[in-house]
């Protein structure tokens, strides 16, 4: 069993009558990759901000490489690094002006600082930029400039807040390769996200619902869930023409529990009594002929809408990719 | 050096931060100036040539050697002649005058006749200052050329008490002299104690104070960081402000220069931790503009830079014993003006190294290394 970097036992945080973080229990081995999950406003940046030490939970403790985050403040914080949402960068200053004082803030002797610089350089390639002032960059070269900032001391831990909000697609699997190469070099990271397919690519994944953390584990183990595979049921994927008037065939047909568009086809749940023919029947009533059905395993995003289904949720904007 | 980690980085970011914000460095350095050679001529009391209005009804020798006597003292100065006394007023209220002066038809028969000769001057009351010295100035004038007149019948070689003043310090009795060094005390206080009072509320609503608070920066390296570099910048306004002082309004510097920079490096030392301390509680750069603004409107008054603190009633009196200006305009009068040496001016700066400590500690204890 592999070394606990992050655990957290029975951790709340309250403000007033307001609950943000209610009881929450996990834990993130060395060199993972922990996507953290949820609708705005679930408690995600709450709990990452407790876990920096920035924040006192209310209860329960927190503990980072065996060091407790309200005791112990001040030695975990050469060790942990964190990115905020807004990638809190200096404007004024050029590229190279924010690592060096991000390097001289964590007490980076001239030698140590000058390599560790070359490197975060190196590998983010923000060489063309370094005279730039951070207010000038564009979205996806701020926050590799925040990330290179958030590394130059080496933390054990990253802490990662959003950092693919507003990102285009390219910068988004570009952070992502990096990512994967420090967790490679044993960089335990944690990273909020709003997208299903960031979280297909984590180690484990939690996902926090209304203040509650409603699953935690391996991605490929929660997709096995009982509750996200119910008994006699089985997962479908039709491709054809004209989804939103097939899926409007399929909705509340006997026997047939969940449809959803995806893209260019619906996922279904439907029960094991329910032949392929029956489907091909109900779309034929609207013109749909040449549909194209197989079975599939399901994502995590259905993973995460069955499990919010069962805790009472199911309206808003939770639980889906953005 | 635990006690001040990451103080190293907070300068070099800083100087830099600073120097690359030209409208931090115009506000911070240009309106003290504008700010100094408008108090230094507006608070100017010294009233020369103020119009006087002259009815002459006797228009003789002795009466135009009267006007003359006043116009010669450089208070005042004829603006024109009347022939009644309804014009004399109208003149006064339509304020071409501050003063009419009326000459009877019978001035010169009495005075040749040794009976009282009268002679009346109207005054505008309504600038007390004005007024005041006006009526000093006619009395002296009237007082004086009575007295001559009776030595000249009573055959005496000198008047009974002849008093010599001797003015001490300011003795041409200039009001820049005394308006100036005070000035230099309340506009250091606006430009600093506003900068740093911004400097942590900036970092509050970019969102880099949450990553400081993350990093292993101390509180009295964050504090110390960010009053340093406006430490520097307002010694070098302090520099330019006596700078002005001394070749713009020709004050002279009596007492050591030395005494002098280091009063200043003290006192801007407790204005910069008075914004500090404003910036650990302000939420956004708004409330920092409020609260700053509240503290220095009394200082302006309750300090003894316009109004003398002896004459104040309790109320306002304790107000100014408690504030900073209060002790650095008493000090830098009393080592430009009075060239006063550091066992005449030790109280004052005794306070001040007081206010620096104990406000400088307060704010690094009350900063806050978690956000709420």
């Amino acid at each position: 069993m592999a070394e606990k970097m992050i655990e957290c036992v029975g951790l709340t945080k309250r403000f007033g009558n307001f609950t943000a973080v209610d009881h929450v229990n996990f834990s993130v081995e060395r060199g993972a990759i922990f996507g953290f999950l949820g609708p705005n406003g679930s408690g995600k940046s709450t709990v990452i901000r407790m876990l920096c030490g920035i924040l006192q939970p209310t209860e329960g403790t927190a503990r980072i490489g065996g060091r407790d985050v309200v005791e112990e403040t001040d030695e975990l914080k050469d060790s942990i690094g964190y990115m905020s949402q807004k990638f809190s960068l200096y404007d004024e200053l050029t590229v190279d002006e924010n690592l060096i004082f991000y390097g001289k803030l964590y007490g980076l002797r001239r030698g140590a600082l000058r390599k560790r610089y070359d490197e975060l350089v190196a590998l983010t390639h923000l060489e063309p930029y370094l005279k730039r002032r951070a207010a000038l960059l564009s979205g996806g070269w701020r926050q590799r400039l925040a990330m290179a900032c958030a590394l130059m001391h080496e933390p054990r831990v990253l802490f990662l807040d959003e950092p693919t909000a507003g990102i285009d697609p390219v910068a988004r699997r570009e952070l992502w390769d990096l990512l994967f190469e420090f967790s490679g070099r044993g960089m335990t990271l944690f990273v909020t996200t709003h997208y299903m397919d960031e979280a297909e690519r984590c180690t484990n994944v939690g996902y926090i619902y209304l203040s509650k953390l409603i699953v935690c584990g391996v991605p490929d183990e929660l997709k096995l869930m009982p509750e996200v595979n119910p008994p006699g049921t089985r997962r479908l994927d039709v491709t054809c023409e004209h989804v939103t008037a097939g899926l409007q065939a399929l909705r509340h047909r006997k026997g047939i529990e969940t449809a959803t568009i995806f893209g260019q086809s619906m996922h279904l749940l439907v029960e094991n009594t329910v032949a392929e023919t029956e489907i091909r029947g109900y779309l034929a009533e609207v013109g749909i002929r040449d549909a194209d059905i197989r079975p599939i395993s399901p994502s995590l995003e259905d993973v995460f809408v069955a499990l919010t289904a069962k805790h009472g949720g199911g309206t808003g904007e939770e639980g889906g990719a953005k | 050096m635990r006690m001040f980690r990451g103080l190293g980085a907070m300068l070099y970011k800083e100087f830099i931060s600073v120097m690359r914000d030209p409208m931090t460095l115009f506000f911070m350095l240009f309106p003290p100036i504008i700010e100094m050679i408008a108090f230094g001529y507006a608070l100017d009391n010294d009233v020369k040539h103020m119009g006087m209005i002259v009815y002459d009804q006797a228009r003789t020798v002795e009466s135009r050697e009267l006007v003359d006597r006043f116009v010669n003292t450089e208070t005042f100065r004829v603006v024109g002649y009347v022939s009644s006394t309804a014009e004399m007023a109208s003149e006064i209220r339509k304020g071409h005058a501050y003063v009419g002066i009326q000459i009877p038809p019978d001035f010169s028969r009495n005075l040749r006749a040794g009976r009282s000769a009268q002679v009346q001057l109207a005054i505008d009351g309504s600038n007390s200052t004005t007024a005041l010295q006006a009526l000093n100035t006619g009395l002296a004038v009237t007082l004086s050329d009575s007295v001559f007149r009776l030595l000249r019948e009573s055959g005496r070689a000198s008047i009974p008490i002849d008093m010599r003043p001797q003015m001490l310090y300011n003795p041409a009795m200039k009001s820049p002299n005394f308006f100036i060094p005070g000035v230099i005390g309340i506009v250091l206080q606006i430009s600093t104690t506003f900068a740093t009072a911004m400097a942590v509320v900036r970092e509050r609503e970019r969102g880099t104070l949450e990553q400081l608070l993350v990093s292993p920066l101390s509180r009295w390296g964050l504090m110390l960081g960010k009053l340093v570099p406006y430490l520097c910048l307002g010694l070098a306004m302090a520099t330019f402000l006596v700078g002005t002082m001394r070749f713009l309004f020709h004050v002279p510097i009596a007492g050591s220069l030395t005494a002098l920079i280091f009063s200043t490096v003290v006192y801007l030392f407790v204005l910069l931790s008075v914004g500090l301390l404003i910036s650990t509680r302000a939420q956004n750069q708004m409330q920092a503009l409020q609260m700053t603004m509240t503290l220095i409107l009394p200082s302006v008054f309750f300090s003894g830079f316009i109004f003398p603190r002896e004459t104040m009633p309790w109320i306002f009196y304790a107000v100014g014993s408690v504030l900073p200006t209060t002790y650095f305009i008493n000090l830098i009068r009393a080592i430009i003006l009075r060239g006063a040496v550091f066992s005449e001016f030790w109280p004052s700066l005794a306070v001040l190294v007081a206010m620096a400590f104990g406000l400088f500690s307060l704010c690094a204890l009350r900063f806050k290394s978690k956000i709420e």
